[in-house]
Order: structure tokens, then C-alpha cells, then sequence
């Protein structure tokens, strides 16, 4: 299910709700770690949970799991309320960061565990299932092993084999491969895709890594201080990011604020929704230097229904909104064109990341062949993306 | 056979009972506890009661614990001074005396109490912690009645009102006297050869000879010719089940033979001056000339300030 | 995919999770089904059902007895009232300068009060000295042997170490008669140092004698607990240490020390709680000059002045809690992740090479081992020597053909050998067996997050803290003499209340041995184990237990000799004379002569030593680790 379904597409999606979380809130002492969350995961789903440390997203999952009870909202499995239910008794597998292998347990004997509390299934014995499991993550022969003595991908996929291995409802990994270097980690994740394909587990998956977000998920929600910023598939994340703070931490991105001083519609009348804006931009040293200096970017505004909630953009308003690096054009003047001055370069392989000093801010900047000095760059007003607007 | 083997077959011979012991640790306090809990008694006769466990049953209890004794043959026999409850409900079934007990290869024992204060005595007595050996409380007593109490109320013996029992604790504890917690610990260390004076019992040679010890290694001294007698008796229980059959069993413990026996198996004197005893008897258990005890009267209020008064003075840290 | 586990509609009680010894396949599926959802059932609210039975035990064998008594401490003539307490705090015989602090001096004069050299400590200001002496005496006894013991392979050396234990329960008197043969005038010391031409010492009847008293008996409690950590450092851990430069010296202090600490810090602070309490041995090696607070409640209850004994009993519990709490903080603290996994290999005691790195160690051990020997073993070899000599001085087996008679021909109401044996092993074994889940639950239960654990925890060390002498008079009147309810009076004395009792007594070591390896493991072991399918205790049962075994056995073993060398509740509770036990009968055989009493001892000594190697072959040395 999961595999075949198009990852960037917004469209309804029919299957049933595996794993809801209705106005969950998780509060230690005074701070609330899960604020007033809402999320749907559909059965068979790849469904990732972004963000930065301390954003809940470990909370949520420890939540689901059962090891930590909501201080306020319901969690249903299936549609019904699991509140006092215990972690073994909700058939979810988990696999922790630092995989949790008992270490006084064969890696088989760490795989079987789980088979002690469900049978295996019909006319498979134990110890098919466990050699099952350790074929499926590609680790065969080695059950009798010390799981101390396992090196590179084997401890997290012994510990996916073990939480695969009862048939569970629900897989959560809590950032399985954050401790693998980077080659190891792309591999892996690979792997865990493929899995996931192939067993149509539904799955919870949470990283602070974005970018691995993006690669695995079907959809993908954005935490940020235990509030939901975001949840869509991981195209219309970076795409459309609904939220300045998504637009920030979803990629590389340019996100500007600013006054609207002007606005265009197709027809000129200001009562429709108009087409493009005119922002006086804040310059990003203006903080520093007193707002002296601001310029104007025309912006176009297809995608302000959906993040300022379908207000109409009159002058001045506020209004944020973020133009990715490989849509700034280096030496294109015929729109928005602004004067930096390069700061510094990195060679990434493909393309070259420049950043851009512009008015004392940053503008980070893709291109193949770099420049240096004094440049002009600028951007096609149906580029930027508007993520907030308001009077 | 231990003497409460021997007093349950022999009267369990003659009469149709069954005699049962029961040995609470706490003694008489257990009892003391049980009444004051409202837990019944659940015993006919208390065995082994001493003047001052009858002052602190009277004082920690308002209804009676123990009976008067009534019809026991016998009493008349009892020795003269025996007779310690003034309210007439303790028998005296025998009495023993501390005395102190010294090893004559290694020194000889004084005469009197300040001949403890030598010099060559510095070091040579262990005694008791008061406060929870009966050999050690004895021994205090002694002092007391032999110099008096700082209030006067006793008049010691040594003619001195301005010296009393503290003075002379305040002295051996200058001449380096060890008290030691229980008479096993003390007795243990004398054995061992710590020191060679141990406050204990006029008859330690009885013992002493019936393992084969030289007798000249367990010396007994009387100091100034007196020794504390610690009488002890039995009592019924106010709400005994069979008052009357542990009357009878009072009465047979008073007769002469079964005193006889009593004082040989506890290795004690008898209470009674009829009893059964063999001519040998007394040349090793010594009794002094002048056995010295407190009364019921003069124990009452006052034990429990001298034992206080004693404990901060001697171990004031 | 496929699995038995269906429906995401997962309710506990279901047949999801059937347990592993169930066929679910015959015509009697359904039925062992249920029974097995039942048995999950069961095992779910298990760990609740321990920590409620814990509680109960604890209110019912412990906290209600003991309130019995501490009460009068408040309550005098019927009126509630702090006098006692005032009076006791102002007076200087007691707590020595601080009383002037009581009595409204400025704590600035009381501190210079108290730094001036003829200051007065007052009695429980002593009791604590002797305690801190007697901790570092304990600490520095019991490090060399856990050294020894955790470092060294050599022939018998798991028998030693399960013997470490047997002093622990050796009674008072014996240890007396031990120490006075050994370190008398007449004793072996100074007959060894005679034949080397030194001068003799004069160590007993004074403070030294004492401390090293409380040595004999609780630096094998260092040794024990410290040696079951060292035992638990991962070898790992230190290799990785080596590898990045440190030298063996720098490794030790950086990775091996952090880990064997807090056990060390475990073993000081229950030497603490223990010789505060101290009573017999202070009496019997020192002499009443050295009287601790104890020996004052014991006058204070044999008068009957509850109100005093309660009120100083309380001044004791606090002060030993307060200790026990500030111990708790750090042992939170300090809890270190990672343990059990492969243990340091052992070195042998011959030296593998001539160097000063080798040599200097096991030269350290060989001045170790005389020490040990004139301290531990001397006074246990001269306690046998005592039980097979006779008044004259000659070798004799007299005293254990009296145990044989009295066996034989003993009356009903006297004490004999073999039922005092069989009664001992009967209930350390189920003491033991009480003890570990009420103390594995408390561990588990402490080492969860919650405000307010630290009292809790220190709560539940109460039996350690509190006066024996109250505790016994408490179980007196509230378990012996019963409690009346609705006009029937409801008590419990004999076997099963001794059992409980000194589970009570000895389940605070169990948790202390078991909280701080449990706080250090992973809690996601526990989690996975969890969303696998175990419930809260089987999770207890099949990870976590097998990860800090090592502690367990110790926990198991004091726990054990707690039992075996109790005596203040045991002859309280056991009423009849069929529930003695060992020091029971050693008590009762004392008479002017030890010999008997002595012969009982050292039965005594045999029958736990053998039960202490056996407890640990039982728990096997690392159980698959």
C-alpha cells in the first residue's frame, strides 16, 4: 500500500485511520512537552515525525507506545480509545535510538523475546520466525550472537527484527539510525522503506533530520515546542511549508518579511484576491541599523489562501514568505533584482551553495558555476511562497 | 536437670496438673505489658519476681497484677527479712547475695568498700551496667546503702553525710573500674584474665567446683562483711485461671525438701530456714554476716533516680 | 503481515499476547486461552498487588508496632505534648553543646562552643562519633577484601567470598568472647607480639576496641556489596578508557572508581545507620563510659519510661534517616548507566612478572591478609577454641555433647539444638523469599520519578533506622498482644510473624543492593521489553533482574544473614518454645560458663557459612552474563 502510493500527491486518501491523536497534551511540571496535537496516521502509512530537539516528537511516540499517559486529549487505535492500556498490550514494535538489545540475550533470543506473548503465525515455529526476521533485515546467521558483539547496521536491524517479529499493529522508530554514519544511514533507510513496503506496516518514524524525512515519509509532520506546524506529504512540506518556522527548517531557504506597499490583482481591483503584492521588505540588518533601509520584492500570492487562511492581502499587511535557493537567479535583473555581495561558497558536487550578503542578511543561493564579488540576483514572483500574512 | 525440669515432674507427680513454663524476654515487664494492653494474662503464677519488679508493677499499673498470697504453707518459714512485698502477695522461694568474686593467684580481695580505691587495686574490678544487669543494679544498691544517697534519704552506713554513693563511684571511676554491659560480658573478660575482680554471686564456688576449677582462682569477698541480697518470690496473677492450684504450688515450693532442692539446682540459698540442705552445702556457697537489701519502701521513688543519677555521672561524654 | 496478533482493538484480557506455555491449537485452546488471559491478567496488576502486599507488611509488621511506641514519645497522660523532646534537646547529657542551641544560645556561641577542645558531645553526639570512626574503620577493611575478591582469581575464592558474610551474624557475646581471647592482655595479639619482643597493648575496654568491633561486623558489608559492583564494571568501559591514552592508574580513577563508589558510599552509609544503633558490643568491649543512645533506651524501656525511650528512639531514627537521605541524594545522583555486561578478568595472585606495578598490589594484599586475619579470623578461631575447652583448660568436647543431651533429653519448655537450626534455616529461607520481592518492588518503585521519592525511599529504610529495642517492644504489643477488633482480638505471633518480621528487617538491603543497579540500566530495555508483549514484571523478571543480578545475590544474602542473626524481634515473637531460633539458643545456653553457648556459636558459624556459599552457587556466579 504505502509503496505504490504517490508520495508528493495532497490528494484525499481513503484508508482507514490506524493511529489517531485527538488534542493530545503531554505536560511536565509547568511546560507542556505535547501541546494540543492532532494527527491522523493511516493504516499502512509511513508517517514521520520532524523536528528539532525538544520539539516533542519523542514524547508523542513514547505517547503512542503507551509510556507515557496524555495529560489531556485521547489516543485511538483503529478508532478506539487505548487510555490505560498498557504498552504490551497495544501491538506496537518499537526500536529505539540506541536499539535497547538485552544484552544478556542471543541476537535470535532477543528476536524471540517478543514470540514469548504472541504466537507466531500459523504452521511457522519459533525459530522459523526468528531466522524469518533476521532474513528480512538481511541479517542471516547470526541468532547466536552476542548483541554487544554486532557492529555497523546489524544492532538496528536486529532490533527492527525484534520488533517486527510478534506481528505488530504499528512499528514506531524512535531515530533508528542517528548514531550511523552517513553512508550506513542512507543505506538503512533504504532498507527500512523497503520493509515497510513490503510487510504494509504502519509506521511512525521520528528523526530530527529533515532531510531523511523527506527521503522515507509518506507524510510528514513538523514539531516545533510540542506543536504541530505542519502535517503533509514531504513534497508539500518543502514546497508550500505552511509556517515560517517549517519554511526554515525543511531545507535551505530565503524567507523574507515585510509591508505590503502595493498590490496587483489580474483585474486591479483590490476586493478579489490579488495576484502579486509589492513588500517593502525589512532589511536584515535593519534590526541592527534601525530599519533605515528596506526594498521592495514583488511576490506572488497563489499560495496565501492556504497559509493565511483565505484573508484577502491588502497594503499594509504583514507578510512572510520564503524563495528557495535554486529559484534565486544569480545575474537575473528583470525581477526582484537585489545587490549582494558574496560571503562564502561551499562545492557541494552538483551544485555550489553561495551565500550572499544582501543588506546585512543572508541569501543562500545554488548554481552550478559560482560567482565572487558584486552580484545582482532575483527571483520570478510565482517562486515565493507565502507563509504568513496578517493586518 | 535444671531446676524447672525438676519442680514441673516432681509436682506433677503429686498432683493432677500440668505444669507449663513459659520464659517471656521480658520478664515480668512482658506481663506488665499484657495488662496494660488488656491482653489477658494467660498464666496462673509468676515465678521469679524481685522487690523491685513488684515497685515497677505498682507503679506502671493502677489495678493489680498479682494477688495477695493467702493460704501458702509455709510462709512462716520464710527467713526474716525475706519478705519483701509489704502488701503481702510475693512468696520468697530463695534469695542469692553479690558479692564480688576474685582470682587469688593474682591478688587479694579487700575488706571494704574504700580498700577498692587502692592503688593496687586500680583496674582489678569489672562490674555491671546497672541499668540492665541485676548483678550490677546489686552492686549499686550496695553502694547506696552503704554511703547514702546525695538527698539524705538514705543514710549510708559509712557515717559520712557528706560523701555519698556518687562520691564514691566519682573515686572507683578514678581507680579505673570497668563496667561492663551484662554479667556474661563481665563474667567473660574476669575469666579471661581482664582483671581479677568481677562483681557476681556468693556462690560461684559451687560452680566452680563442680568443674573441677581451682578454688583459689574463685575467691568470694564480702565487703565490709555485708553482701546485697536479691530475694526473689512468686506471685499469683490477680486474674489467674487456677489461683488455688498455683497456691498449692507455692506451698510445695516452701516445703522443706523441694527449698533444699531449689537451692542446689539454682545454686542459691533457700528461703526458708527448714529447708533440706546438705551438711556440705554451705562451705561453698557463702552467705555473709551481714546481708544488706533495700525494702520495697525504700526502693519506691528512689531506684530509678539513683540508677539516672549514676549513668550521668559516669558517662557523661 | 501475518502474526496471532489481530484487530488493532487491543483491550488487555483479550487473546492477544497468549502466553508462551499455552498450545493454542488443540480442542483445548479456548480454555487455555482464557486461563492464559487470565494469568496476563494477573501478571499486568502483579507488580501493583507486590507493591500493595509490601505496604500492608510494612504497616502491619513494622509501622503500626513501632507507632505503638514512638507515640508515647508525644503523647503523655493522654495529652499531646513536645516536653519530653524539649527536655531531652535542652539537656547537655544527651546532646552536649547543642543543648545551649535548644535552650536559645546563639548558634554562633554553640559553634565556637563546639570547636573548643573540652567540648561536650553529649551522648548522641558520642553515638555518632563512635559510628563515623566505626564507618571509615569498616570502609577501610572492607575495600582491600573487595579488591581482592573482585580483582583475583584463586583457588576458593567465590567461598570466600560467600563467607565475607559470616560475621555479620555472629551474636554480640560471641564476638565479645572472640575479641577478648584475641585482643585481651592474655589474648593472641599480645602473645604474638610478645614472641617478637614488642610491648603488649592494652586495646580492650576502649573506644578502639569497639571500632574495630563494628569492623568485624560491617566492613564484610562493605566488602560484599563492593565487590558485587566492581564485579559489575564493564571491562569495555575501561578498555575503551586504555585505548584513548589513559594509563591503568587513570582508568581506574576515570572509569572503574565512578562505578564501584557509590556501592562503597551504599556500605559506609548502612555501617553508619547500623553502628549508630550499636547496643551490646559497646557495653561488652568498652565499657558504659562509651554507653551510646541505645544503651539508654534499653534502661529507659526496662523502667518502663516510654515517654523518654520513645522520645530519644525518635531523636535516633531521625538522625540515622537523615543520614540514610543525604546518601539517597547522592545515590541519585551518582546512579552510572552501563553495567554487568563482561566483567574485568581477574588477575592471578602469583605475579605474572617482577614489576612494581604487579608486585606492590599483592604485597599490599599479604599486609591485608595479616590484618584480616588477626581481625576477622583470630576472634572466630578462638570462639571454636573456646567451644572445645572445658573449665580446666583442656580440649575437650564436652560442650557440644551437652548440645547432643540437651537435644535428646531437653524439656518441652527448654530451648534445643536442632529445632533452633531447623527453625533458623526454615525462616532465613523464607524470610529471604519475602524479602526480595518486597525489596525488588520498593527498588522499582524508588527509582521512578516522582516528587517526593527521596521520602519514600527513606521511608522504606525505616526498619534499618529505628531502635531495635522499640521495634521489639512495638511487635509486642502490636503483633503479640494483637489488635481487638469488633470485640475479637486479632494477633499473630510464632513462625509466620517471625518471617514477616525479619523480612521487614531485611528488605531495606535488598533494595539498596538492587535500587542503584536497577536506577543505571537503560530504561528503553524496559520499554522494548514492554511493547514486546511483557507486561510491567515479567519485563522485571526476564530483563532487568538478570542485568543486576550480582546485586540481587548479595541483596539475597544479607537478607539472609539479616535473619539468621536477628534475635530482639524473634524472641519477642516467639512465644511457645517452638519458634527459637539459633541466637535464641545461644542466649539461652549462657550460663556462667560459654562453653556451651560458645558450641552453639560456632554451629551457628557452620550452619550460615555453608548456607551463604550455597545461597550463591545458587544464584549462580553471572546467570548468562
Amino acid at each position: 500500500m504505502g509503496s505504490d502510493r504517490d508520495a508528493g500527491s495532497d490528494a484525499p486518501n481513503d484508508d482507514p485511520v490506524a493511529v489517531e491523536l485527538d488534542g493530545v497534551t503531554k505536560r511536565y511540571g509547568e511546560a507542556d512537552a505535547v501541546a494540543d496535537v492532532t494527527l491522523r496516521v493511516r493504516e499502512g502509512e509511513f508517517f514521520t515525525l520532524v523536528g528539532p530537539s525538544g520539539c516533542g516528537k519523542t514524547t508523542t511516540l513514547r505517547l503512542i507506545a503507551g509510556f507515557e499517559a496524555p495529560t489531556a486529549g485521547a489516543i485511538r487505535f483503529g478508532g478506539a480509545d487505548i487510555a490505560g492500556v498498557p504498552p504490551e498490550d497495544r501491538d506496537v514494535g518499537v526500536v529505539f535510538q540506541n536499539y535497547a538489545l538485552f544484552p544478556h540475550m542471543t541476537v535470535g533470543e532477543n528476536v524471540a523475546y517478543g514470540l514469548n506473548f504472541a504466537d507466531p503465525p500459523e504452521g511457522v515455529t519459533r525459530d522459523e520466525r526468528v531466522a524469518e526476521l533476521l532474513e528480512l533485515v538481511d541479517l542471516p546467521d547470526v541468532a547466536d550472537r552476542d548483541p554487544r558483539a554486532s557492529r555497523g547496521a546489524a544492532p538496528s536491524a536486529s532490533a527492527m527484527a525484534r520488533a517486527l517479529a510478534p506481528g505488530p499493529d504499528v512499528l514506531l522508530l524512535d531515530e533508528p539510525m542517528s548514531a550511523l554514519d552517513a553512508r550506513l544511514r542512507e543505506r538503512l533507510r533504504v532498507q527500512v522503506r523497503a520493509i515497510q513496503s513490503e510487510l504494509g506496516i504502519t509506521t511512525v518514524y521520528v528523526t530530527h533530520d529533515q532531510e531523511e524525512a523527506l527521503a522515507i515519509s509518506d507524510r510528514v509532520a513538523v514539531l516545533r515546542d510540542g506543536v504541530v506546524e505542519q502535517v503533509a506529504p514531504p513534497r508539500t512540506v518543502y514546497r508550500e511549508p505552511a509556517t515560517r518556522f517549517v519554511a526554515e527548517f525543511v531545507g535551505d531557504n530565503n524567507v523574507f518579511a515585510g509591508r505590503v506597499v502595493e498590490t496587483a490583482g489580474p483585474g486591479g481591483d483590490e476586493t478579489t484576491v490579488p495576484a502579486t503584492a509589492i513588500v517593502a521588505v525589512d532589511g536584515g540588518g535593519s534590526a541592527r541599523r534601525g530599519g533605515a533601509e528596506s526594498e521592495t520584492l514583488r511576490v506572488g500570492l497563489g499560495g496565501v489562501s492556504g497559509a493565511a487562511g483565505g484573508n484577502a492581502v491588502a497594503v499594509g499587511d504583514r507578510l512572510t514568505f520564503c524563495v528557495r535557493p535554486q529559484h534565486l537567479v544569480v545575474g537575473d535583473a528583470t525581477t526582484n533584482a537585489m545587490r549582494a555581495t558574496v560571503e562564502s561558497a561551499e562545492f557541494l558536487g552538483e551544485t555550489t551553495r553561495v551565500t550572499l550578503d544582501w543588506k546585512g542578511r543572508d541569501l543562500v543561493v545554488r548554481t552550478q558555476d559560482p560567482p565572487s564579488g558584486e552580484v545582482v540576483v532575483g527571483f520570478d514572483p510565482t517562486d515565493a511562497h507565502v507563509v504568513d500574512a496578517s493586518r | 536437670m535444671s531446676p524447672g525440669e525438676w519442680l514441673k515432674s516432681e509436682f506433677e507427680s503429686r498432683v493432677d496438673a500440668t505444669l507449663e513454663w513459659a520464659t517471656p524476654d521480658n520478664e515480668v515487664n512482658y506481663y506488665i505489658e499484657r495488662a496494660a494492653a488488656g491482653a489477658g494474662i494467660d498464666a496462673d503464677l509468676y515465678v521469679g519476681l524481685t522487690t523491685e519488679d513488684l515497685v515497677r508493677v505498682d507503679e506502671a499499673l493502677d489495678d493489680d497484677l498479682f494477688a495477695e498470697r493467702g493460704d501458702v504453707d509455709g510462709v512462716a518459714d520464710v527467713r526474716e527479712g525475706l519478705l519483701f512485698d509489704p502488701f503481702d502477695r510475693a512468696v520468697p522461694y530463695d534469695t542469692g547475695y553479690v558479692s564480688l568474686v576474685y582470682d587469688g593467684t593474682e591478688t587479694e580481695a579487700p575488706a571494704t568498700f574504700e580498700g577498692l580505691l587502692d592503688d593496687e587495686h586500680a583496674g582489678q574490678l569489672i562490674a555491671q551496667n546497672p541499668g540492665a544487669s541485676s548483678t550490677g543494679r546489686a552492686f549499686l544498691l550496695h553502694t547506696v546503702h552503704r554511703f547514702g544517697d546525695p538527698d539524705g534519704t538514705i543514710e549510708g552506713g559509712d557515717g559520712d553525710p557528706d560523701y555519698d554513693y556518687l562520691d564514691y563511684w566519682a573515686d572507683l571511676q578514678e581507680n579505673d573500674v570497668r563496667v561492663l554491659g551484662s554479667w556474661d560480658d563481665a563474667y567473660a573478660a574476669w575469666s579471661e584474665g581482664e582483671a581479677p575482680m568481677v562483681v557476681s554471686y556468693s556462690t560461684d564456688q559451687v560452680f566452680a567446683s563442680q568443674e573441677g576449677e581451682n578454688l583459689e582462682e574463685h575467691q568470694i569477698r564480702f565487703l565490709n562483711d555485708q553482701a546485697y541480697a536479691n530475694p526473689e518470690g512468686m506471685a499469683v496473677f490477680a486474674d489467674a485461671d487456677e489461683p488455688d492450684l498455683a497456691r498449692r504450688f507455692m506451698s510445695f515450693v516452701l516445703e522443706p525438701e523441694v527449698q533444699g532442692e531449689i537451692a542446689q539446682r539454682n545454686v542459691a540459698f533457700p528461703a526458708t530456714d527448714t529447708a533440706t540442705l546438705p551438711e556440705d552445702y554451705a562451705e561453698l556457697a557463702q552467705a555473709p554476716a551481714d546481708p544488706v537489701t533495700f525494702t520495697y519502701d525504700e526502693l519506691q521513688g528512689s531506684v530509678d533516680g539513683w540508677v539516672e543519677d549514676w549513668e550521668r555521672q559516669y558517662a557523661g561524654n | 503481515m501475518g502474526g496471532s496478533k489481530t484487530g488493532s482493538d487491543s483491550t488487555p484480557g483479550t487473546e492477544d499476547g497468549v502466553s508462551d506455555d499455552v498450545d493454542s491449537g488443540g480442542p483445548t485452546a479456548a480454555v487455555g486461552q482464557r486461563l492464559a488471559a487470565l494469568a496476563d491478567r494477573f501478571d499486568a496488576d502483579l507488580l501493583t498487588l507486590l507493591a500493595v502486599a509490601t505496604s500492608a507488611v510494612l504497616v502491619v509488621a513494622f509501622y503500626y508496632p513501632v507507632a505503638t511506641v514512638l507515640v508515647e514519645a508525644v503523647v503523655v497522660d493522654g495529652a499531646v505534648t513536645l516536653a519530653v523532646f524539649a527536655e531531652i534537646l535542652r539537656d547537655p547529657f544527651y546532646v552536649g553543646e547543642l543543648a545551649r542551641l535548644f535552650a536559645g544560645e546563639s548558634p554562633v556561641a554553640v559553634a565556637r562552643a563546639l570547636l573548643s577542645p573540652d567540648r561536650r558531645l553529649g551522648i548522641v553526639g558520642f553515638t555518632a562519633y563512635q559510628a563515623a570512626l566505626s564507618t571509615v574503620a569498616s570502609v577501610a577493611l572492607g575495600l582491600p577484601a573487595a579488591y581482592l575478591l573482585a580483582r583475583f582469581e584463586f583457588p576458593g575464592r567465590r567461598t570466600l567470598r560467600s563467607l565475607t558474610i559470616v560475621p555479620f551474624v555472629l551474636p554480640s557475646i560471641m564476638v565479645a568472647v572472640g575479641f577478648v581471647a584475641t585482643f585481651g592482655d592474655r589474648g593472641t595479639l599480645n602473645a604474638v607480639l610478645a614472641t617478637v619482643g614488642l610491648p603488649p597493648v592494652d586495646l580492650l575496654f576502649t573506644l578502639e576496641a569497639v571500632v574495630i568491633a563494628h569492623a568485624f561486623y560491617n566492613a564484610p558489608l562493605v566488602a560484599r556489596v563492593t565487590t558485587a559492583a566492581w564485579e559489575s564494571v564493564d571491562a569495555s568501559a575501561v578498555e575503551t578508557a586504555r585505548s584513548l591514552g589513559a594509563g591503568p592508574t587513570r582508568a581506574f580513577y576515570d572509569v572503574v572508581a565512578p562505578q564501584v563508589y557509590p556501592a562503597v558510599l551504599t556500605g559506609a552509609a548502612l555501617t553508619f545507620v547500623f553502628t549508630f544503633g550499636t547496643f551490646p558490643i559497646v557495653l561488652a568491649l568498652g565499657g558504659f563510659e562509651l554507653a551510646t543512645v541505645e544503651v539508654f533506651v534499653y534502661r529507659l524501656v526496662r523502667d518502663l519510661s516510654y515517654a523518654e525511650a520513645a522520645a530519644l528512639a525518635v531523636i535516633e531514627l531521625v538522625i540515622s534517616l537523615a543520614v540514610l537521605l543525604a546518601y539517597l541524594r547522592y545515590e541519585a545522583r551518582s546512579s552510572v548507566q552501563s553495567r554487568g555486561v563482561r566483567p574485568l578478568p581477574r588477575r592471578p595472585l602469583h605475579p605474572p612478572a617482577l614489576t612494581a606495578r604487579e608486585v606492590l598490589p599483592r604485597v599490599g594484599l599479604a599486609v591485608y591478609a595479616a590484618v584480616a586475619a588477626l581481625i576477622f579470623l583470630a576472634p572466630i578461631a578462638s570462639m571454636i577454641l573456646a567451644s572445645v575447652t572445658g573449665g580446666d583448660g583442656a580440649l575437650t568436647l564436652e560442650h557440644y555433647r551437652f548440645l547432643a543431651q540437651r537435644q535428646r533429653t531437653g524439656a518441652a519448655f527448654q530451648v534445643r539444638p536442632w529445632p533452633a537450626i531447623r527453625n533458623s534455616l526454615v525462616f532465613a529461607t523464607a524470610a529471604t523469599l519475602v524479602a526480595l520481592p518486597m525489596g525488588v518492588v520498593v527498588a522499582v518503585l524508588t527509582t521512578r520519578k516522582y516528587r517526593g521519592r527521596k521520602l519514600v525511599d527513606a521511608a522504606a529504610m525505616a526498619p534499618l533506622a529505628v531502635s531495635g529495642i522499640i521495634v521489639g517492644l512495638g511487635l509486642l504489643r502490636g503483633l503479640v498482644f494483637g489488635v481487638e477488633v469488633a470485640g475479637w482480638r486479632i494477633a499473630a505471633t510464632g513462625a509466620a510473624a517471625i518471617v514477616v518480621a525479619h523480612a521487614v528487617s531485611g528488605y531495606p538491603v535488598v533494595v539498596r543492593t538492587v535500587a542503584p543497579g536497577l536506577e543505571g540500566l537503560d530504561r528503553s530495555l524496559v520499554e522494548s521489553a514492554r511493547a514486546l508483549g511483557a507486561s510491567r514484571v515479567r519485563a522485571l523478571r526476564d530483563v532487568e533482574l538478570p542485568l543486576v543480578w550480582p546485586a540481587v545475590v548479595a541483596g539475597a544474602a544479607f537478607a539472609f544473614a539479616i535473619s539468621i542473626g536477628e534475635f530482639t524481634a524473634t524472641v519477642v515473637l516467639a512465644t511457645g518454645a517452638d519458634a527459637y531460633t539459633m541466637p535464641v539458643a545461644i542466649e539461652r545456653f549462657i550460663g556462667r560458663r560459654l562453653g556451651p553457648a560458645t558450641a552453639m556459636g560456632v554451629v551457628l558459624l557452620v550452619v550460615t557459612g555453608v548456607s551463604f556459599v550455597v545461597i550463591e552457587r545458587l544464584g549462580g556466579e553471572y546467570r548468562g552474563l
